[in-house]
């Protein structure tokens, strides 16, 4: 049996004791797709559906939105067990860290991960994937071992230290372009976008009951999707989740469109940690940087 | 077959705002003209058909043309304040040039209910696209048997097309009930209070060769429906008008669809039978 | 049907001379990882050895956004401002027979009584070239919804099929709009032989090899027609997020909404697509929502496509394409959903 048979297993097992004892009303997690390298997320309600759980390279898909604003029905649920990878743990640590969730009715199941296949990446889910056919994130994980968690499955291991040159490259070479040329990069990739929006059903902490998009009194940004309004979008998402984005990577994964979302997400993420020193999902007690006031901010853009 | 050669069929009719009458503190009545006197001249529509009415910057809503054809010197409309388009409606003043794209939709079968009496029973802001079908009965009166009117509304105050009111309650032909939600009545009101369902029960109206028309909220269409029902009416001769969300009006833009049809170019008016082969959840 | 020879660099060629007199000539080209259709301007930008473009072609007929008029206010009177409604003369090569069967599947709701003369009008100046498929995945069930990977009469005007040397496609025109693009180039096309026509037998064949996923959709319809409510909805399509990846891909989706964008002076209103399975679809002014839960909402799309319009129009409102499984961020795969509905039909629950 494989290392992800194991783990799978666990996970079943688990998942079926919790429900049969009544300890949760639900659990998501993983289960297998007709889909060649792919799973989908499931959740199990009796001890019987927690059978077809799954864990592998392939469950790519961040469960945590499920806590949330994806599942309204399944969050109004008390007791709910979450089959979270480290990058999860990070997603719900900063839900917790915003009071989106109670965490002490949250199950965590963290799973230990070598790492998920990226979206163009190969894999046949049974061993991990080989390191060019990994997740971007997975590249530069730290939290391969969850930090956060109820019951761990796996054996733990350290993640091992990356170069923030490397994982940074990208970046720092627009970065460098002109203004003009870096206006440019962004125009040839926004231009594609199809407001279909998945960017932000799909990110856990994009959770406003009420997206900006959606007001119309007064109306924020342009709802068309042509150059202005695809923009607008791009750049106000990316905003409003600045300092808080954990860096799962989904809203990129999910873009049919293929944009760069990441290339945005994580350079705020460097803002927000040479600044304030924050790193969004790691503990939930730091202070938000962009929801604290100090007297001696600097307060000279104020005009 | 269509309609519309090579025109555009998204593409509005600039009207002007004649007159503007403010109902309750939120619903006003629209009188308008198109702006193109020819328009008016070549412009019918039939009992129940409603139109897309463009506030120019805001955007575009639908709303019952809520006159008798029979009535030729302008249309109206009555909107109630509830989000964009008709906040902007209610600091819109007379002179003013909207939009309009219609008449769309289906009618209320006026020639059918023809010798029989009409039971008309309405809720709230619902009364108006009732109204057309009873003005379009008062213009012909001598056409149709009794005419019985039940309209109820929260309070005094929400009791729309007050004036009416008072003309049709003042005609020997017209039997009016009014009603407000029990806590609704003033000192000095004069009918009903109770829940239009419950006065509807005491009124026992007889279903001997009657068509109903009911428009309301959910709820009362729904617990009327119950004592229609128990008054053994029969749910092929209810008629009512479904206000699915709109945007094109014209059977394209698919947010109306609920089974198997488009409620603006399929509906908006139905009968009660019509409406309980529909997925009910959708509606 | 008329059928031809063309090979590959005479199909250059006439790429080239549909440039050249002017036409917007659109192919599938490699952006990043994907292939999308686009305005071409020399045929070397043109992929043809790809699987299918991440959007349908479905945009050059009804993009996704599309200004309807524009107007111009003052005080008291307002001046609308006509768009133009002629529009180019344009081509589409190397669509899959799936993305071809598209349009014609959507023609009658943009007719029926009103005509959408945005589509209509393009229609008439758009002429589609498709192509034999030469991959597949398990997400395309085209064969389950009558197609078929190397059908040439799904709605394309000319569809080619490359043959076994690799350097020649036959040419069948089913359309009279495809036997004019061929008279318009006479050169370029070669009279096709009997053999010709057997390796493109072979070839068809070929292609219809590669649908790995067969579907009984025979008792779908009747099926959704007793079961709106019913556990299976929940239990599929819990996790559906209400994206607009699905729709927004999906050749035959046809749903838009109107948006204003104006200032105090003046403004432009633009059709832009939309999708069921996005929450405010059905959100009404006054905060009612029929479809108030995202399973509804997801119910909406099975139900629409494959009872609600064919009811209506006669037509499964579905090409098999698999886009929406492929993008979907959660993997709501929409050929599982039909499988189980078909097993459900099957077993009589
Ligand atoms: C056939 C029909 C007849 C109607 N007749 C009347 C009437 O006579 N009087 C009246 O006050 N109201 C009527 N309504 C409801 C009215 O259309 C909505 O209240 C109105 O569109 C809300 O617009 P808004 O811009 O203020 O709201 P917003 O919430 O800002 O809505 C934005 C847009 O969504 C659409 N929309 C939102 N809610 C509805 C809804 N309930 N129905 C249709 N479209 C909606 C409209 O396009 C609207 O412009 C009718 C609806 C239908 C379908
Ligand atoms: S913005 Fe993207 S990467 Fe950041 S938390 Fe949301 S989905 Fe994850
Ligand atoms: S997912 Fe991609 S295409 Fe969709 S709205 Fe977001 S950026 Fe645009
Ligand atoms: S519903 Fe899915 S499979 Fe069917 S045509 Fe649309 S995108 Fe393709
Ligand atoms: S599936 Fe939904 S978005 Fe697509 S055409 Fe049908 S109702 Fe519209
Ligand atoms: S089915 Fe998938 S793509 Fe479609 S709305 Fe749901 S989550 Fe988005
Ligand atoms: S309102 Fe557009 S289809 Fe009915």
């Amino acid at each position: 049996m494989s290392e992800y048979d194991n783990i799978s297993n666990e996970i079943r097992e688990l998942a079926a004791k919790l429900l049969a004892r009544g300890e949760v009303d639900v659990v998501i997690g993983y289960k297998p797709t007709a889909l060649p390298g792919r799973t989908q997320p499931a959740f199990a309600y009796k001890p019987e559906d927690a059978r077809e759980f799954v864990f592998n390279p392939l469950c790519v898909s961040g469960l945590p939105l499920y806590l949330t604003k994806a599942k309204p029905e399944i969050s109004a649920k008390d007791r709910i067990a979450i089959v979270a990878k480290g990058c999860d743990v990070k997603n719900i640590v900063a839900l917790q860290r915003e009071n989106q969730i109670r965490r002490e009715k949250i199950k965590v199941i963290g799973v230990v991960c070598k790492g998920v296949v990226g979206k163009y990446g190969r894999c046949d889910g049974k061993t991990e994937p080989k390191p060019e056919d990994l997740d971007e994130k997975c590249r530069y994980c730290d939290v391969n071992t969850p930090r956060d968690y109820d019951y761990l499955i796996g054996e733990k291991i350290e993640s091992s230290p990356q170069s923030k040159e490397k994982e940074f490259e990208e970046i720092n070479r627009i970065e460098k372009l002109s203004p003009r040329e870096r206006w440019k990069f962004w125009e040839e990739h926004f231009k594609r976008c199809i407001k279909c929006y998945a960017c932000s059903k799909v990110c856990p902490l994009c959770y406003c009951n009420r997206c900006i998009v959606d007001k119309t009194m007064p109306r924020w940004i342009d709802p068309s999707s042509h150059a202005r309004g695809n923009l607008a979008w791009n750049i106000i998402r990316a905003q409003h989740l600045a300092g808080r984005c954990t860096g799962c990577g989904e809203c990129e994964r999910s873009c049919p469109m293929d944009i760069p979302l990441m290339l945005l997400n994580k350079k705020l993420e460097r803002e927000s940690e040479e600044l304030f020193g924050y790193r969004s999902g790691y503990n939930p007690h730091d202070p938000i940087p962009l929801a604290v006031f100090r007297e001696e901010d600097d307060d000279e853009f104020v005009r | 077959m269509n309609s519309n050669g090579n025109q555009n069929i998204y593409q509005p009719k600039l009207i002007r705002v004649i007159d503007k009458i403010q109902e309750t503190p939120d619903v006003f009545t629209f009188k308008w003209r198109f702006v193109d006197e020819k328009e008016n001249e070549a412009f019918d529509f039939k009992v129940g058909q409603f139109g897309e009415f463009t506030v120019f910057g805001e955007g575009e809503s639908t709303f019952d043309i809520c006159n008798s054809p029979t009535q030729k010197e302008y249309n109206e409309f009555c909107c109630r304040v509830v989000g964009k388009v008709t906040k902007a409606l209610s600091k819109v003043e007379p002179g003013e040039t909207l939009g309009f794209r219609g008449p769309y939709g289906g009618s209320f079968p006026v020639d059918k209910y023809k010798g029989s009496n009409m039971l008309f029973i309405s809720g709230g802001i619902a009364l108006p696209p009732v109204r057309c079908v009873i003005d379009y009965c008062l213009a012909k009166r001598s056409d149709y048997a009794g005419l019985t009117i039940l309209y109820g509304a929260r309070t005094v105050d929400d009791l729309v097309y007050k004036y009416m009111l008072k003309d049709w309650g003042s005609r020997p032909d017209v039997k009016l009930v009014t009603t407000v939600d029990p806590g609704g009545e003033t000192p000095d009101w004069k009918g009903e209070v109770g829940f239009v369902p419950a006065i509807l029960e005491k009124m026992n109206p007889s279903r001997e060769n009657t068509y109903v028309v009911l428009i309301g909220p959910p709820i009362m269409i729904k617990i009327s429906m119950q004592v229609l029902g128990k008054l053994g009416f029969d749910p092929g001769r209810i008629y009512t008008s479904l206000e699915n969300k709109m945007k094109c009006g014209v059977g394209k833009c698919g947010r109306c669809n609920v089974g198997n049809v488009y409620v603006c170019k399929d509906g908006p008016v139905f009968t009660y039978s019509e409406i309980l082969a529909l997925p009910q959840e959708d509606i | 049907m008329e059928t031809k020879i063309i090979n590959k660099q005479d199909l250059a060629k006439l790429i080239d001379g549909l440039i050249s007199a002017g036409a917007r000539t659109v192919a599938p080209v490699k952006v990043g990882q994907m292939h999308l259709f686009q305005e071409v301007r020399s045929p070397a930008e043109a992929v043809f050895d790809y699987f299918l473009a991440r959007r349908s072609p479905k945009e050059f007929l009804f993009p996704q956004t599309e200004p309807i008029f524009s107007y111009t206010r003052q005080k008291d009177s307002v001046k609308i401002h006509p768009v133009d409604m002629a529009f180019p003369r344009t081509v589409v090569f190397g669509l899959r027979p799936c993305d071809a069967a598209g349009p014609g599947i959507l023609d009658a709701l943009f007719a029926w009584d009103y005509e959408d003369k945005f589509w209509f009008n393009r229609r008439e100046q758009t002429a589609f070239v498709s192509m034999t498929c030469a991959q597949a995945d398990h997400a395309c069930f085209c064969s389950s919804v009558g197609l078929s990977p190397d059908a040439a009469d799904t709605g394309a005007d000319l569809h080619l099929t490359l043959l076994d040397d690799g350097q020649r496609y036959f040419v069948e025109a089913p359309t009279g709009k495809g036997k004019k693009l061929v008279s318009e180039f006479p050169s370029l096309f070669k009279p096709a032989t009997d053999s010709d026509a057997a390796a493109r037998g072979s070839a068809g064949e070929k292609a219809k090899g590669l649908i790995t996923r067969k579907l009984d959709l025979s008792n779908v319809k009747q099926w959704l027609g007793s079961h709106f409510t019913d556990e299976l909805w929940e239990r599929l399509s819990a996790k559906c997020i209400g994206c607009g990846a699905c729709a927004f891909e999906c050749p035959t989706c046809h749903c838009f909404d109107f948006q204003d964008e104006a200032t105090p002076e003046g403004g432009v209103r633009c059709k832009n697509w939309d999708s069921c399975c996005i929450d405010n679809f059905t959100l009404h002014a006054s905060g009612h929502n029929p479809r108030n839960i995202q399973h509804k909402r997801y119910r909406q799309r099975i139900m629409h496509k494959f009872k609600y319009y064919i009811d209506k129009f006669g037509k499964t409102l579905c090409t098999g394409c698999g886009r929406c499984s492929r993008q979907c961020p959660v993997t709501l795969d929409i050929a599982e959903v039909l499988e189980n509905i078909a097993a459900k039909a099957a077993s009589g629950s």
